[in-house]
């Protein structure tokens, strides 16, 4: 019984092993230069978070399309494979093994959550395949292994820069409400030491839970306080209906809100009671950059919408990983050299610029913005 | 003064809502004796339809209120028709496992058609407000109040009132009894399908309107308020679950005041634990309404058992779990992985929930507990994995055989609504300790286990591991089933009152095996951990204790076989449907209803 089957498994390494040579080999035969270049993408595209992985299709749609209408990588077309996950480990794990395992894949992109990313980190790392985190704010995210990369501004300088923002530009008295999650928590942490450190009074520190859908009793509570400032640690969906319902309650102040509640659901959501609110954001559709200016047209032609941050960041990161496969070679290994010596590597968000040694941008600029008449409009 | 006032009313309208959906929960409950998990999505369903109706088409509030209260209503009859009456003969709990498959499709059918974002809820009235001294209420707030008072008075002139209404009652307080009498039992049924469904659409939309907001996905975390509420009030009472419902939000709102919002389900949940100890038949319930419950036996199907001996079964696994990995790629083996840690899940509830007839649906505390306990002692004490691994074990059985005293009154539903509540206070306790657990943060770089020097990471080798744990934990239940203590158990799942009368102490019995599954519990959770190398307490949720019973429901509840068959289908069902694209969820509570509905008792049933 054991003899054959353990043969019948080496047959199978020989076989893989033959079909990983032939793959190395063929460009150089030149018979498979139309072979797709394929990408795994791996995220929330059905379940709770699904509004989040419908954007990240959008912008990563249109870079593909892009790419192959100018004629590929080196003439091969890039393919997205993408997985849904619903952002859950027990679905992001055995994906990451997919992918690992399928060797056509030279990077991946995701996942959505922390959860879902990090416990899939490990498999990636030993399968030696790039992770490429597109919204992974915890500087976690990158030191679980050489091989996961990162565009999303940590949440500690986040939170830093709008604790400055909040004492300079719009009060001393302030309301924190943060999601309690790994993010909310870190953030508000950050926010609350370096914002007393300077002379600023945090009267009320809330937390809710990232499903909640109710919040008129934390409101109530921060009324009393009488903040000046209302600040949030949100998502979106959240911080639009905080602010809704802040309006219910009465709840009065200047708004400030973490860079993830930039998006046109938040204004959909939140109507003339987010306007005012201030946040310092990576992308802005209005950013004269000829550059983003290109992208946000060609956007709003296909999808008839301006494209929010998410979009912006799905779209940037195909660009990202089609540079790097241009340039270090169509091979998992290729990519990551090519993202590890990079010194200019172009993008949309980031002008050019390199991986530092947390793998993250070091380096950014980011435009201070307010909502005004249920627009986002640069903040004076 | 303003500091109690706000949060009362605040938690008066939140409780409003839960009302209405506990109310409907409670009327099926009594009617068709079930509880019907599908309810929350029915709420969910009714508000995005509202927000339809409202935002999209424009119609005026009382035109979009009377369009979904006969959408949600026509809804509820055909749930009733298509999950519920087919199911009329097979054992209680196939119907209950229907109403999941049914929430799972009707949750995407809605993600589909009205796509998954968040939507606002259109003002529907003229923002106004009132000042009575320093409380303000919001014109909503009144109309809220309004549509709530009205749907209860048409509800109770009905059930008294009209000669269906008393029919619906006497159906609900003792069926045999009214079909005695010539009620039709089975068009009553699908009347009280469709006024608790009408009411929860109500809910769902005025839910809309104070909380400014819907989406599709709204509906789980509301039929679990609703069902908390209901059973708080005592479950089949219906001035009990507008009690209830009132009582749980008004109570959420102080705790989350006082306490913060991250500690809203630690509440809401300590108390219907405390409650249900006390009380065990829930507020306005007779204090007995535990103990009038048919027994817990009667959960169980007869069916014709595939009769499998022990050498059969063992040379199955042998195969299936040793022999696989060698032609299996490494994506299969990791799913393989994954489908046997949730296995040893199932196990450790076949024990408790199978053999002894505790429902839990607590299950994921005791998994995290396991899992916590073995990637900080791994992570910060440096242990090795081989001595976490049944520390892990001993923690969640002592957690086990404390959390369980206030269960050891209760039967059928309570048992399940309070081990619920457990499950949930251990996943909120472990977010709201920070300085152990990391709070939300969770714990990160959890090492793998080490054997003679080698890390046990490749597919292959985590596979093995966990199948060997896999094989000894059934090899354990196995065992316990058969010895005396095994028939005590039984004794105690068919018949208490028998059990005890033949002097099987029921208390000590009930914690041993609670303790038990919880031991193997741990064991999973610590597996889970070193797999994943990152825990959070999001991991954890309701939805994972949800899934363990589902398991071992569809396995056929008793048998470990099944259980393994269950984790196949459930944990494996979502990777082999990827093919499916869009559809993959939608498929597998497709496939579930069918499971269901073509073997009510079970997939494998065993002697």
């Amino acid at each position: 019984m054991k003899g054959p089957n353990v043969d019948h498994g080496r047959r199978r390494v020989i076989q893989a092993g033959l079909a990983s040579a032939a793959v190395l080999v063929a460009p150089r035969i030149g018979a498979a230069e139309k072979n797709p270049i394929y990408y795994g993408v791996s995220g929330p595209f059905s379940g709770d978070r699904a509004a989040y992985g419908a954007v990240w299709k959008k912008g990563m749609n249109m870079a593909v399309d892009e790419i192959n209408a100018a004629g590929g990588i080196n003439g091969r077309p890039v393919e997205l494979i993408y997985q849904d996950t619903q952002s859950d480990p027990k679905q992001s794990v055995p994906v990451a093994q997919k992918f690992v395992d399928d060797e056509r894949i030279i990077a991946e992109l995701g996942d959505f959550s922390s959860a879902a990313s990090m416990a899939a980190s490990p498999i990636y790392e030993r399968g030696k395949l790039v992770q490429f985190g597109l919204t992974n704010s915890d500087p976690k995210f990158t030191q679980g292994g050489e091989y996961m990369f990162s565009t999303a501004p940590t949440m500690q300088m986040d939170a830093a820069l709008m604790a400055d923002i909040t004492l300079n530009r719009l009060g001393k008295r302030t309301a924190v409400f943060y999601q309690a999650s790994d993010w909310g928590d870190t953030s508000q942490k950050v926010f609350v030491e370096r914002y007393r450190s300077q002379g600023g009074q945090v009267v009320a520190l809330e937390n809710y839970l990232l499903n909640d859908k109710d919040f008129h009793s934390v409101l109530s509570k921060a009324r009393r306080a009488e903040p000046d400032v209302l600040v949030l640690f949100s998502y979106y969906t959240d911080g639009a209906l905080l602010l809704l319902q802040a309006q219910d309650v009465g709840l009065k102040g200047k708004m400030l809100a973490a860079t993830s509640c930039y998006s046109n659901k938040f204004l959909e959501l939140g109507g003339s009671a987010v306007n005012g609110t201030v946040m310092s954001v990576l992308f802005f559709p209005e950013d004269p950059r000829p550059a983003i200016q290109k992208f946000v047209q060609a956007y709003r032609q296909r999808y008839g919408e301006a494209p929010d941050q998410y979009g912006a960041r799905a779209y940037d990161a195909v660009k990202i990983i089609a540079w790097a496969t241009e340039h270090g070679g169509a091979s998992r290994e290729g990519i990551r050299k090519a993202f590890i010596s990079g010194q200019s590597i172009p993008s949309l968000l980031f002008g050019s610029f390199k991986f530092d040694a947390e793998r993250r941008v070091s380096h950014y600029e980011e435009a201070l913005i307010t909502v005004k008449n249920d627009k986002f409009v640069y903040f004076h | 003064m303003l500091a109690l006032l706000d949060p009362l009313i605040t938690g008066l309208i939140n409780g409003n809502a839960y009302a209405l959906i506990a109310l409907g929960l409670s009327l099926i409950f009594g009617v068709a004796d079930l509880v019907n998990f599908a309810h929350g999505s029915v709420f969910a369903f009714g508000a995005m339809l509202g927000w339809y109706f409202a935002a999209v088409l424009h119609w005026p509030l009382p035109l979009a209120l009377i369009g979904v209260i006969a959408a949600t209503a026509l809804l509820g009859v055909a749930i009733e028709r298509v999950a519920v009456r087919p199911l009329a003969r097979a054992p209680r709990i196939a119907p209950l496992l229907s109403t999941v498959a049914v929430s799972l499709i009707l949750d995407r059918v809605s993600q589909l058609i009205f796509t998954p974002d968040t939507q606002v809820f259109p003002d529907l009235l003229p923002s106004a407000s009132f000042h009575l001294g320093e409380i303000r209420f919001g014109l909503t707030d009144l109309t809220i109040l309004a549509v709530t008072l009205t749907s209860l008075a048409a509800l109770w002139l009905f059930l008294t009132r009209t000669r269906m209404g008393r029919a619906l009652r006497a159906t609900a307080q003792d069926r045999d009894a009214a079909l005695q009498m010539g009620v039709n039992a089975g068009r009553l049924e699908a009347l009280a399908f469709a006024i608790s469904s009408a009411l929860a659409g109500i809910g769902g939309v005025l839910v809309g309107m104070y909380y400014r907001n819907v989406d599709p996905s709204m509906g789980f975390a509301a039929g679990i308020e609703g069902f908390a509420a209901a059973t708080l009030g005592g479950l089949g009472n219906l001035p009990g679950a507008v009690v209830g419902g009132l009582f749980l939000g008004v109570l959420e709102s102080f705790g989350v005041t006082w306490f913060g919002g991250a500690s809203r389900a630690m509440i809401a949940f300590g108390v219907l634990v405390l409650v249900l100890w006390l009380r065990p038949g829930g507020l306005l319930g007779s204090p007995n309404a535990g103990f009038t419950e048919p027994l817990t036996g009667t959960f169980f199907g007869r069916g014709r058992p595939v009769v499998l001996r022990d050498w059969q079964l063992a040379l199955i696994l042998i195969i299936a779990l040793g022999l696989v990995p060698l032609g299996a790629n490494a994506y299969l083996l990791r799913v393989g992985t994954i489908i046997a840690i949730f296995a040893i899940l199932g196990v450790s509830l076949t024990l408790v929930a199978g053999t002894t007839g505790l429902m839990s649906i607590g299950q994921a505390g005791f998994f995290a507990i396991g899992a916590y306990t073995s990637a900080l002692l791994v992570k910060s004490q440096g242990w090795s994995f081989w001595l976490a691994m049944p520390m892990a074990g001993l923690a969640a059985a002592v957690a086990g055989a404390t959390l369980i005293q206030p269960v050891l009154k209760l039967r059928g539903h309570y048992v399940a609504i309070v081990t619920l509540g457990i499950g949930a206070i251990v996943v909120a306790a472990i977010l709201n300790l920070p300085a152990v657990t990391a709070g939300p943060l969770g714990i990160t770089a959890i090492p793998p286990p080490r054997l003679l020097g080698q890390e046990i990471v490749s597919p292959r080798a985590y596979y093995w591991l966990s199948s060997a744990l896999l094989i000894a934990s059934i090899a354990v239940v196995v065992r316990l089933q058969r010895s005396h203590l095994g028939r005590a158990w039984r004794a105690i799942r068919e018949d208490e009152v028998a059990a005890q009368a033949s002097g099987v102490q029921l208390t000590g019995h009930k914690s041993l095996a609670f303790a038990l599954g919880a031991f193997i519990a741990g064991v999973a959770g610590s597996l889970l951990a070193h797999q994943y190398g990152y825990i959070n307490p999001e991991i954890f949720g309701v939805d994972i204790s949800v899934l363990a019973l589902t398991m071992i429901v569809l396995g056929g509840m008793s048998n470990v076989t099944g259980t393994i068959i269950g984790a196949i289908v459930l944990v494996g069902g979502p990777e082999l449907l990827r093919p499916f694209g869009d559809f993959r969820i939608l498929s597998y509570g497709v496939l579930l209803l069918l499971l269901i509905r073509f073997r009510p008792q079970g997939l494998w049933l065993y002697r």
